[in-house]
């Protein structure tokens, strides 16, 4: 029964994705342009690391192979899951404008329906550039390489989990965008740099309120040792955060009010 | 009105508009908080584990100076190629042309007014985090002032690139990705991330050459550590950057005027 319904919504999440890649198709020229501005744009991030370490071979016991897989797990997770669960990045808005009605027209369960409805097309430049650093710089053999997709699939988790709970403070604080917004960032900001760099409270942020240490931490351990301790702690932070959003947003939708709004769906 | 109170006119307007909506601008300094904090963090480790007091000629404490100024100029940055790609596009050009004022100046002094505010309330509140995270203030009076004279030249540079940019909406089907990929070469061959005297030795002395240097690393570097001689080049460099760019702007635009397109109604 319960697999039966997760290959269901497997089922959506390609049907979505597939609908959602003919659309952006339809403008192959803007979507590759996007996809190719954020491989640079990533790419600045990666040459600056390769500057540091160029100077510096060591930091805290990583290297620079360590923060290149760091930078692989956060990115390809990032892209795997906004390019799935686009609307997870604009949830704020949706329900500050009250544009959530469109959504409930839909068979349940409300939320898949939401989170695959939109696609963010720069998202598929992130997930091929970790992917791509991480074979072409790291080079991995096949044990690794299977961890390292487990792994990106437990950030995505993690990424689509978060961003349903910031995107969910616009049921109870109203126009919450900005707010969402600086929290979401902090989290992707404080993901690209090693964790080994905190310590003390910052550290126990960065696996609660700002949970980066499940994307820069974890992952890039259970790969450095091949730990499944570290594997399975990615997967236990990426399920926390995905029912606490689930909760949180069920639970401030019962506060939603209809915006009234008439608009044409394409 | 003379031909310069028209554009200083235009630049107080835009600096009194942001300064209208502070409220919305102040959410960008807890990303400069966020990013200060990350970047100390980063160097308090680096120069704790190789034992240095000074790096690419850099204390801790300079450093954390440097990174506040060049955050500040990075997170200034008006979106001066987006604006033209869209008045290109949306007609907004054209009509700009029948108007007394000319079109690049009109954008020049927007741009200035704007990125004026912005760079100082980011340098206030910079100034604020670096001084609560390393301490004293390596502040001189000589630094602040050859600041001040090399900032507007940066600003100046950085406009001209992103306008040209721009103006390849005439041709592009979109910019953003060539604005994006222009954006991200400042950061790295600018010295925002890291000081130039920190990249490979080999590769020091074509990009302190390169335009990009002179828009981040130039002011920055001379407000952290004043020197006359340095100044002098820094200033040289700037100046030649904004011909050899409003030359290549001028060609481009006059091009560009070539392809509008305007009809009555």
């Amino acid at each position: 029964m319960m697999i039966n319904k997760l290959c269901n919504y497997l089922n959506l999440a390609k049907e979505y994705v597939r609908l959602n890649m003919l659309a952006q198709l339809e403008y192959k020229g803007a979507f590759a342009a996007q996809i190719i501005g954020m491989v640079i744009n990533d790419g600045t991030w990666l040459s600056f690391w390769c500057l540091f370490f160029s100077r510096f071979p060591a930091l805290r016991g990583w290297d620079v192979k360590d923060v290149i897989t760091m930078w692989a797990v956060a990115a390809a997770g990032f892209g795997l899951a906004y390019g799935i669960c686009g609307n997870a990045l604009r949830l704020p808005g949706l329900i500050a404008k009250g544009q959530l009605d469109a959504w409930m027209l839909y068979p349940p369960a409300l939320l898949p329906h939401l989170l695959f409805g939109k696609m963010v097309a720069t998202c598929w430049g992130d997930a091929l550039f970790g992917i791509g650093i991480y074979i072409i710089f790291v080079r991995p053999d096949i044990a690794h390489l299977a961890l390292f997709l487990v792994l990106v699939l437990s950030t995505a988790i993690l990424f689509v989990g978060f961003g349903i709970l910031c995107g969910s403070l616009g049921f109870y604080l109203g126009n919450s965008q900005g707010l969402s917004q600086q929290w979401h960032d902090a989290t992707i900001t404080f993901s690209t740099y090693p964790a080994t760099l905190f310590d003390g409270s910052i550290k126990l942020i960065l696996f609660t309120l700002i949970p980066a240490g499940f994307i820069s931490f974890c992952p890039v351990e259970a790969l450095r040792q091949f730990s499944w301790q570290f594997t399975l702690a990615s997967f236990a932070g990426a399920v926390i955060f995905l029912i606490l959003g689930t909760v949180i947003f069920y639970h401030g939708l019962s506060r939603y009010e209809s915006g009234n709004l008439m608009e044409m769906r394409g | 009105m003379n031909f310069f109170s028209k554009y200083l006119w235009i630049a107080l307007t835009a600096a009194r508009s942001n300064m209208a909506y502070i409220g919305e601008v102040s959410s960008r300094f807890i990303f400069l908080g966020v990013i200060l904090y990350i970047f100390m963090r980063l160097w308090q480790v680096t120069y704790h584990e190789t034992s240095a007091s000074q790096l690419g000629g850099l204390t801790l404490t300079q450093m954390m100076w440097y990174l506040t100024i060049t955050e500040a100029i990075s997170l200034s940055a008006t979106k001066v190629a987006q604006e033209v790609d869209e008045d290109v596009r949306n007609g907004t050009l054209a009509v700009q042309l029948t108007k007394p004022i000319s079109y690049v100046l009109y954008r020049l002094a927007t741009s200035l007014g704007e990125r004026t505010i912005i760079f100082s309330m980011n340098l206030l509140i910079g100034a604020i985090i670096a001084n609560t995270m390393v301490g004293s203030t390596p502040l001189s009076l000589a630094g602040l002032l050859l600041l001040a004279c090399t900032l507007p030249l940066a600003f100046l540079l950085d406009f001209l690139g992103n306008f040209i940019i721009g103006l390849a909406a005439f041709w592009l089907e979109d910019t953003s990705g060539l604005a994006l990929i222009y954006s991200r070469i400042t950061w790295i061959l600018g010295g925002l991330l890291i000081p130039l005297e920190l990249f490979p030795y080999w590769l020091q002395p074509l990009v302190k050459a390169l335009p990009f240097a002179s828009m981040i690393y130039g002011p920055a570097k001379i407000f952290v550590a004043p020197d006359i001689n340095n100044f002098v080049e820094i200033i040289s460099r700037q100046i030649m950057a904004s011909l050899a760019f409003s030359i290549c702007l001028i060609i481009l635009y006059r091009i560009a005027l070539r392809r509008v397109f305007a009809n009555g109604g």
